[in-house]
């Protein structure tokens, strides 16, 4: 055993000094505000608690209620996952193809870049607003055109075959982000591949397959992950299209009905404020949370699995 | 220049033609290059008359909220779309409704002090991941794309019954504010990638002149990246801005710190509805985030484009 | 990771217990030692928020300023149940003093939780008799289990709006007493374009605004509740009934699609362009309030009766649904003694009842009050006053998880409309079921 040099331990306690300092902000913000909330979480997932009065270990009640007794529960799953399934999909085809079109474009690029970015800048609640006002069925502007050349216009927000949809056209609108992406990765597929490809007469098919695909498929999978795990925290526009096309929002008091039309916009994040800021019943509100966390954490998991740069490891 | 490199006009893009057929001067290559011309003109309206099919889903909802922004009450929800008459007045009574200017204030503060907090709590911990060799950094970094990836709701119950029950912050912007000033995953991540892309010999030479590690980070990296620091401004500006399960949470027992988006909100909801109102009040709420994107453009689309570098 | 991960859970157990420990704020003792007649500041939260009504509720707190002059109030507007709950549980310097509330939905929670503070000690401190001073219904939807935590502040009343012009141009000489002259009004009234409606004669499904399963079930006098607190709506003949009654319209009206098509062409129901308003409908069950919107809107050919009974109930008519916005003091207020004499003079001193139940035209809530001369002598006022006194009339009674059960009520409701839920019998047992899970979730 060689004993390690005096001036050589300083120098690493330093660095560990140092290291240290650099990360404390984050080492005090994730115990702070991951590490206690999600214990407590945990903890809390196994009591019941009103606000008022002490908690009372109830053991795995809150577990069975959410799972078993709770009517919103599986609905909202259900449509958790349908939102996953179709909006990421269509997001990433249309995110693509906007991408593939703006690198086409040679005039006016900028005017057709910014148009297509800006909806992603809208705020949430402005937004959803506005397409509830566009796609309302009797009196918006859509059904309106749609008529005019004679296709019968949706039922859009107040149909619940027809509200997931139309959130989705809400989604879709707002795809900038994944089109900037795009466009940057498609720049950077090396152009020479594609010489090769029309040398040996690959028509325009072919090249997207097999050069083009093969080289954004890092981003791709990028924004199908980041999609759903974004999809999963979807809360903001279901909440607020239910609550204004319900058109019952004017009497404060009473408890809106969650999911307008027919539970049909009701997702798991929308179940934690109901059962946490409505009901005040925080024991089984934590154990929706317990549930969103495991779903992200298992997408999580498969993100870092795939390694599409994330962890780019080394500097 | 990011313009540069994100300009469309490069030649030779996938199913562009190719530079190499016209090369040769005899008869068959004219009528291989008119060919290719005749086939470039279709290519050319094809694409652009999809990209204004395109731009006009993307553009009329503004449109129609404009136009709906300046309609009176009774034209509003009918079928006319042309304003008769214009009721440039929306605005201002928009403007004077009791709250409105409080929401205003709030999410100014929300949105510039957060922005503040983020990137100057997230820089060191960021440069800490690219620069530093630890043991241990790769399972930080995991925790911090795992936070990343973190609903909100999450972890939410015990966030309210901490800020509520144990500090009655209920009602206030700090719940809100605080945890900023302690790192933002998102925010670490895209200054760490962004700081990965700094050569390693210009921090190994401050520090050979003696530099400490804050002295470095300050002096030398800082100016370096600030591309990248402007985009994570953004970005967390905008996010500050449209976010509204925070303040819902948080602010809403106290109308006097409610921010823009629950207050827009509520003003729907409030007895009495006016929809012509309403798209004035959501026009003044998207305003000034793409007036901040008209002015930032650059950064904020290189940021985006950071999100996914790479593979 | 396991040492930053144990180091982690450390912290967090440690704060865990921290929170536990501290978990038991918002019960206090009922005994309150403030001094009512020193100076001091209360807060008072309510949910009103157009202009005219805050004019009014703003006057009646001047009002009590007047005559207390030590006493001031801290008033804030437009503020949720949801928020209430949230405050009231937080406590703390911002919390209020005295809370109102737009609904009588979660009294019970206030109640049974302790977030109200009871108000028996104050009452019996002033020689006041609830039975005495407030109308049954009211009585009834501000205690829960006994216990007395609210007190009413105005009421509304439901009753049948109706279009004369409408009538007149059908030959319908005045508003239906029964359902089944109901019915057959709504048909008569209704004219049908290609897959459409031109003019429709009453909109039965449950979206329809105000149409909802608890507003109507209260002309068949239903009880959701048995004795033991259990939910009853099974056995309940009237909820079946019903819910019969409103099928059988549908079916008559033209289905439930044809309807629902309709419906969403309505504008909100509190804009200009509620239906009633517009004539979209010619008649609808509403609130008092939508009078005032109504003229304000420029609709000047509705009237209002009460909403007709069952046919074999025919000598009940004249009854309806009632409900109210209640007040009471928050258990955490350090100024119990200055909120109650805000609280008294608000819901019992009865020319203040009276001038702010004329200002916005909702119904007076003390027995005296609804016989003061003062009252706006507006006959479709008077009407309401009418129903709010009626005998029969009944409201959806206060339960320990606030409105869940007239959520779970309406949720069936929807169902059963549109076809989903075939069996009646057995989706109203569901009903129960659910119910009594849910209260028994919420009791712990």
């Amino acid at each position: 055993m060689t004993a390690v040099h005096p001036a050589l331990r300083a120098r690493r306690r330093r660095a560990a000094l140092r290291n240290l300092a650099f990360l404390s902000p984050w080492i005090i913000g994730f115990s702070v505000f991951f590490c206690y909330p999600l214990l407590s979480t945990v903890y809390f997932s196994f009591m019941h608690y009103d606000g008022f009065n002490a908690p009372v270990w109830s053991g795995g009640r809150n577990w069975s209620y959410v799972f078993t007794e709770y009517p919103l529960f599986w609905p909202a799953l259900r449509n958790t996952l349908w939102l996953v399934v179709v909006m990421v999909t269509l997001r990433v085809v249309f995110g693509l193809g906007v991408g593939l079109l703006v690198t086409r474009i040679r005039t006016g690029a900028g005017f057709f870049r910014t148009a297509f970015y800006l909806p992603y800048l809208a705020p949430p609640v402005a937004a959803t607003m506005a397409f509830v006002f566009l796609l309302n069925p009797a009196t918006g502007p859509v059904n309106h055109v749609l008529g005019g050349i004679g296709i019968p216009g949706a039922g859009w927000f107040t149909d619940p075959h027809w509200s997931k949809p139309a959130l989705t056209v809400l989604a879709v609108w707002g795809i900038g982000d994944l089109m900037v992406i795009f466009m940057a990765a498609l720049l950077d597929v090396p152009r020479e591949q594609y010489e090769a490809a029309e040398l040996d007469g690959a028509g325009a098919v072919q090249r997207f397959r097999h050069i083009t695909l093969p080289n954004i498929r890092p981003i791709v999978m990028f924004a199908v992950v980041t999609g759903v795990i974004q999809t999963m925290q979807y809360y903001t526009q279901p909440l607020v299209a239910g609550k204004v096309a319900s058109g019952i929002i004017g009497n404060s008091g009473q408890q809106f009905e969650p999911g307008y039309p027919d539970r049909s916009t009701l997702t798991l994040p929308q179940l934690v404020y109901n059962l946490g800021f409505q009901r005040f019943d925080y024991g089984s509100a934590c154990v929706v949370a317990l549930v969103l966390f495991v779903l992200a954490m298992a997408f999580t998991a498969l993100l870092m699995r795939r390694r599409n740069g994330f962890l780019s490891a080394e500097d | 220049m990011t313009h540069a490199t994100l300009d469309p006009g490069a030649p030779d893009l996938p199913g562009a033609p190719s530079r190499t057929a016209s090369r040769t001067g005899t008869a068959a290559g004219t009528r291989a290059r008119r060919a290719a011309r005749r086939r470039a003109a279709l290519e050319w309206t094809a694409v652009h008359s999809l990209g204004i099919a395109a731009a006009a889903f993307f553009v009329l909802p503004f449109v129609f909220v404009l136009l709906t922004a300046v309609m009176s009450d009774q034209q509003a929800l009918t079928r006319s779309l042309w304003p008769h008459p214009f009721v440039w007045s929306n605005f201002r009574t928009v403007w004077d409704t009791p709250g409105f200017l409080t929401w205003w204030r709030n999410t100014l503060v929300y949105s510039v002090v957060g922005t503040v907090l983020t990137v100057v709590s997230s820089l060191p911990v960021a440069y800490a991941l690219a620069k530093f060799r630890f043991r241990g950094r790769n399972t930080v970094m995991v925790l911090v794309i795992s936070t990343m990836m973190l609903p909100p709701q999450v972890v939410i119950i015990p966030m309210y019954l901490f800020w509520a029950k144990q500090l009655h912050l209920d009602g206030t912007l700090w719940p809100l504010l605080v945890p900023l000033a302690f790192g933002d995953a998102f925010s670490i991540f895209l200054l760490r990638q962004f700081l990965l892309t700094v050569p390693r010999e210009y921090t190994e030479a401050a520090r050979v002149d003696g530099c400490g590690e804050l002295r470095t980070l300050l002096r030398v990296v800082v100016p370096m990246i600030r591309p990248a620091i402007a985009a994570v401004a953004l970005f967390q500006f905008f996010a500050c801005w449209n976010d509204y399960f925070g303040p819902q949470i948080y602010t809403s027992s106290n109308p006097a710190a409610w921010t823009l988006s629950y207050g827009l909100e509520s003003f729907k909801g409030a007895h009495h509805t006016n929809w012509n109102l309403t798209m004035a009040a959501t026009v003044l709420v998207m305003a000034p985030v793409i007036m901040v994107f008209f002015f930032a453009q650059k950064a904020f689309i290189e940021g985006v484009t950071l999100t996914g570098v790479k593979g | 990771m396991s040492r930053l991960s144990k180091a982690a859970a450390l912290a967090a157990s440690a704060a865990a217990l921290a929170l536990l420990a501290s978990a038991c704020t918002g019960q206090s003792s009922p005994g309150a030692t403030d001094d009512a007649s020193k100076d001091v500041t209360i807060t008072f939260w309510h949910g009103w928020s157009a202009p005219s009504e805050l004019k009014a509720v703003n006057a009646d707190v001047a009002r009590f300023e007047k005559l207390h002059p030590n006493i001031h109030v801290k008033v804030q507007g437009n503020i949720t149940d949801d928020k209430i709950n949230q405050a009231l549980r937080a406590g703390g310097p911002t919390a209020p003093d005295v809370v109102s509330s737009f609904t009588t939905d979660n009294v019970g929670q206030f109640c049974s939780s302790g977030a109200f503070a009871d108000l028996s000690p104050f009452l019996a401190k002033d020689r006041i008799d609830p039975a005495a001073t407030f109308p049954k219904p009211m009585l009834e939807y501000t205690q829960y289990q006994g216990k007395r935590c609210a007190l009413p502040l105005l009421g509304d009343a439901y009753g049948l709006y109706y279009n004369t012009k409408e009538f007149a141009a059908a030959g319908i000489s005045g508003p239906p007493k029964t359902l089944s002259e109901f019915d057959a009004d709504a048909v008569k009234l209704t004219r049908s374009t290609a897959g459409g409606y031109s003019r429709l004669g009453y909109m039965p499904d449950f979206h329809g605004y105000e149409s909802v399963p608890g507003h109507l079930a209260a002309q068949w006098g239903v009880r959701y509740f048995d004795a033991a607190g259990k939910s009853q709506v099974a056995k309940d003949p009237g909820f079946a009934a019903m819910f019969g009654w409103q099928q059988r319209l549908i079916a008559s009206l033209g289905g439930f699609a044809k309807l629902e098509k309709y419906r969403s062409g309505f504008g909100d129901e509190f804009g200009a362009k509620n239906p009633l308003q517009t004539g979209q409908v010619a008649m609808g069950i509403d609130g008092e309030w939508r009078m005032g919107m109504a003229r304000a809107a420029g609709m000047k050919d509705l009237a209002v009766a009460p909403f007709p009974v069952p046919d074999d109930q025919a000598s009940t008519y004249g009854k309806g649904y009632i409900t109210g916005t209640i007040t009471g003091i928050a258990a955490t207020s350090t100024k119990k003694n200055a909120a109650w004499e805000l609280v008294k003079f608000m819901t019992t001193d009865t020319d203040a009842v009276v001038s702010f139940a004329n200002a916005i035209h909702n119904v007076p809530s003390t027995l005296a009050a609804l016989k003061s001369p003062k009252l706006d002598p507006d006959p479709a006022f008077r009407t309401f006053i009418g129903i709010a006194q009626n005998p029969g009339s009944t409201t959806t009674p206060p339960s320990v998880n606030g409105g869940a059960y007239q959520v779970t009520l309406q949720d069936f409701g929807y169902a059963y409309e549109s076809g989903k839920a075939k069996d009646l019998r057995a989706g109203l047992a569901g009903v129960d079921q659910q119910v009594d899970k849910d209260i028994a979730q919420a009791q712990g």
